[in-house]
C-alpha cells in the first residue's frame, strides 16, 4: 500500500494519529458535533421534530432576550457569581489556613470540610431544601440562639432564596477549593514567617502580605474553577428550588434545560445555550487575562 | 520542624485554632448529621428531635422501605454500569489519544490539543438539545452506551489533558529503550506506560469518575424509563417530585442516606487518594 513510501517519522505519527481517533470519534459525535449544530440551529426556526426549517437570523435570540424572564436569569446568574465566587473564596482560603495550622488533627478537619463535596447534588439540594423549610433545621436554629424574628421560609420568598441558595451552594464546594488552597499553602517557605516574626509582623499582615502573593497560583486557579462551576452548576439549584419562586433563583443554564424540556421551545433553548456558551467563555479569558500573571497555571 | 511554628502562629495559638475548628467542623457536618441519625428512627422521632438518636427509637425501618420501595439494587446496578463503561470509556480512549498526542512530536497533533483543552470549558448545556435528537436518531436514549457516550464527548477533552500532562513528565528515553528492544508503540503504551499512569487514572476517576456517579443532568434527560434509572435520578423523581404535601419523612431520610451511603464507603477506604487526586487535578506543574 501507500505506506511503503512514508519515512520512520512520517510512519510513527500516523500510528500517533491513529491513536487518537478513538478519542477524537467520540468527543466530535458526541460533543463538538451537536455543539456546532446548536450553534448554526439557533439562527433557524428547527424544533427538533420538522424536517424543514429556514433561516431566521436573530430572531430566537430576541424572543429570547425580550422574554420577561431573561432579565430575572440573567440577573440571578450575575448574582450568584458575584456573590459566590468571592465569598467562597475568602471562605475556604480562611479554612485552609485553619486546617494548615491545627497541627495532627487538621487532617480530620479537612477530610470532613471535603466530604460534602462527594456527595450527589441531588442528595445536597433535598437535604437543604428540607432544612430551610418554614418549620426545619434551619429556623429551629435560629429561634434557639435567640433570632426569632428571622424565622422564615428561606426559599418560598423572593428576597432570601438567593443568598439561601448561595449558603448552600458554598458549603457544598468549599471543601474542594479548600484541598487546592491547602496544597498552595504548603508551598510556602515557612523561613519567610520566621523572619516576619522576628521583626514582629502581625498575624493578618502576614496573611495579607505573605501568604496570598505567594499562593497566587492557587487563587487562580480556584477563581476560574469557581466560576464556570457556578455559571454551568443545574443539579444544585434544580433539587433546590426548581428556580422558584418564580424564576427568582432560576439560571440562564437551568432556563436552558427548563426551554428545552419543559417547556419544549427547542430554538430558543438553542438560542440561550448559545448565549450561556459566550457567556462562559467571555467570563473565563477575561479572568484568566486579569489573575495570570507569572503563574504557569491552566485548570 | 513544621509543628513548632506554622504560617506564623505560636504554638499557643494552636489550641485556639483548634477550638475554631472543632466548631466550624461540627456545624458544617450537621446537615450530613441530620440525614444519618433520622434515617435509623421511627417517623414520629423525626419531627420531635431532629438532632438526636435516642437508642429507644433506633429501628432500621425506614432505610428497609426505602430500599424496596427504590428498587435499589436494581438502580444501583443501573448506576454501576452508567459508570463503569463511561469510565472505561474515558480511561482507555483518552490515555490512547494522549500518549498519542505526547509521542508524535506533530504540528497537527498539538492544534489537535490545543482544541481540545479550550473544549474544557465549554458549557454541557451548549451540547445538550442536539445532541438528544442524536441520540434517539442513534436510538442510544434509555440505554447504559449512550449516556455513557454523552459522558465520555463531554470529559473525554479534560482526561486527553490530565493523561497528557502527565505521560509528558515521563522521561522520553523510556519510550526510546522500548523501540531499541524492538518494541512497537503500542507495545510501548500497554507495557511500559499503562503500568506508570495508576495514580493519573486515580485523579480521572476522583474528578470525572465521582461526578458521574453522582450526576443528575445527563441522566434526566437521556433517561425516561424508571427501570433505567440511576441513583441520583431515582432519588430526584422518588422525592424532590412528589411535592411536600406528600412529605413521607421515613422515606425521604431512609433514600437519601442508601443513594450517599456507597460514596461515604469508598471515602473512609480511599480518602487519602481522594485529597491526592483534587489536587493533582488542578495543580499542573
Amino acid at each position: 500500500m501507500g505506506l511503503a513510501g512514508l519515512t520512520q517519522v512520517q510512519k510513527r505519527q500516523l500510528v500517533c494519529f491513529l491513536f487518537t481517533l478513538p478519542a477524537l470519534a467520540v468527543v466530535f459525535v458526541f460533543f463538538l458535533f451537536p455543539m456546532l449544530r446548536a450553534l448554526l440551529f439557533s439562527f433557524t426556526n428547527w424544533d427538533g421534530i420538522a424536517r424543514t426549517y429556514r433561516w431566521i437570523g436573530l430572531k430566537n435570540f430576541q424572543t429570547v432576550v425580550a422574554d420577561s424572564s431573561f432579565k430575572q436569569i440573567v440577573f440571578n446568574t450575575l448574582y450568584l457569581t458575584i456573590i459566590y465566587v468571592p465569598v467562597l473564596n475568602v471562605v475556604a482560603l480562611l479554612l485552609a489556613v485553619g486546617v494548615y495550622n491545627a497541627g495532627k488533627a487538621g487532617n480530620v478537619y479537612k477530610a470532613m470540610l471535603f466530604f460534602p463535596n462527594l456527595l450527589s447534588m441531588t442528595v445536597i439540594g433535598l437535604i437543604w431544601n428540607i432544612i430551610y423549610r418554614y418549620n426545619g433545621l434551619f429556623n429551629q436554629f435560629l429561634k434557639l440562639v435567640g433570632l426569632k424574628v428571622l424565622v422564615q421560609d428561606w426559599l418560598g420568598q423572593v428576597n432570601t432564596v438567593l443568598p439561601a441558595m448561595s449558603v448552600t451552594i458554598i458549603w457544598f464546594a468549599v471543601g474542594y477549593y479548600l484541598l487546592i488552597y491547602l496544597a498552595g499553602l504548603n508551598t510556602v517557605p515557612l523561613e519567610l514567617y520566621e523572619s516576619a516574626e522576628v521583626e514582629g509582623v502581625s498575624a493578618w499582615q502576614k496573611l495579607v502580605r505573605i501568604t496570598i502573593p505567594l499562593i497566587a497560583p492557587s487563587i487562580t486557579i480556584n477563581a476560574v474553577l469557581s466560576t464556570i462551576g457556578i455559571v454551568t452548576l443545574f443539579d444544585l439549584p434544580f433539587v433546590l428550588t426548581g428556580g422558584g419562586p418564580g424564576f427568582k433563583s432560576q439560571t440562564i443554564a437551568m432556563h436552558v434545560y427548563a426551554y428545552a424540556f419543559q417547556q419544549l421551545r427547542t430554538s430558543y433553548a438553542l438560542a440561550l445555550a448559545v448565549i450561556l456558551g459566550a457567556f462562559a467563555i467571555l467570563i473565563t479569558s477575561l479572568q484568566l487575562r486579569f489573575l495570570r500573571r507569572r503563574e504557569e497555571v491552566i485548570l | 520542624m513544621k509543628s513548632k511554628r506554622l504560617l506564623g502562629f505560636r504554638r499557643r495559638a494552636r489550641v485556639g485554632i483548634n477550638v475554631v475548628m472543632v466548631l466550624i467542623v461540627l456545624l458544617l457536618i450537621l446537615p450530613l448529621w441530620y440525614v444519618l441519625n433520622n434515617a435509623f428512627k421511627v417517623e414520629k422521632e423525626i419531627l420531635r428531635r431532629p438532632l438526636v438518636l435516642l437508642p429507644s427509637a433506633a429501628t432500621l425501618d425506614s432505610v428497609i422501605r426505602s430500599f424496596k420501595a427504590m428498587k435499589y439494587p436494581r438502580v444501583f446496578m443501573n448506576s454501576a454500569v452508567v459508570f463503569a463503561l463511561s469510565c472505561a470509556l474515558l480511561i482507555s480512549a483518552g490515555s490512547l489519544a494522549a500518549f498519542g498526542i505526547a509521542m508524535a512530536k506533530s504540528r497537527f497533533l498539538n492544534a489537535v490539543y490545543v482544541v481540545l483543552v479550550a473544549m474544557i470549558t465549554l458549557p454541557f448545556q451548549l451540547a445538550m438539545v442536539p445532541l438528544i435528537f442524536l441520540l434517539k436518531g442513534l436510538r442510544l436514549m434509555n440505554s447504559y452506551l449512550g449516556t455513557a457516550l454523552v459522558y465520555s464527548g463531554w470529559f473525554l477533552p479534560f482526561v486527553v489533558f490530565l493523561y497528557t500532562g502527565f505521560i509528558r513528565t515521563v522521561p522520553k528515553e523510556l519510550e526510546e529503550a522500548g523501540r531499541v528492544d524492538g518494541c512497537g508503540l503500542f507495545r510501548s503504551y500497554r507495557s511500559i506506560y499503562i503500568p506508570l499512569l495508576k495514580s493519573i487514572t486515580g485523579t480521572v476517576l476522583i474528578l470525572r469518575g465521582v461526578p458521574i456517579w453522582n450526576d443528575l443532568l445527563v441522566p434526566i434527560i437521556t433517561i425516561s424509563r424508571a427501570t433505567m434509572s440511576t441513583l441520583p435520578l431515582k432519588l430526584y423523581s422518588f422525592i424532590a417530585s412528589s411535592g411536600s404535601s406528600a412529605t413521607r419523612w421515613n422515606l425521604v431520610f431512609g433514600s437519601t442516606f442508601l443513594v450517599s451511603v456507597p460514596i461515604l464507603f469508598v471515602f473512609l477506604f480511599l480518602q487519602r487518594y481522594f485529597v491526592r487526586g483534587v489536587v493533582a487535578g488542578a495543580i499542573k506543574g
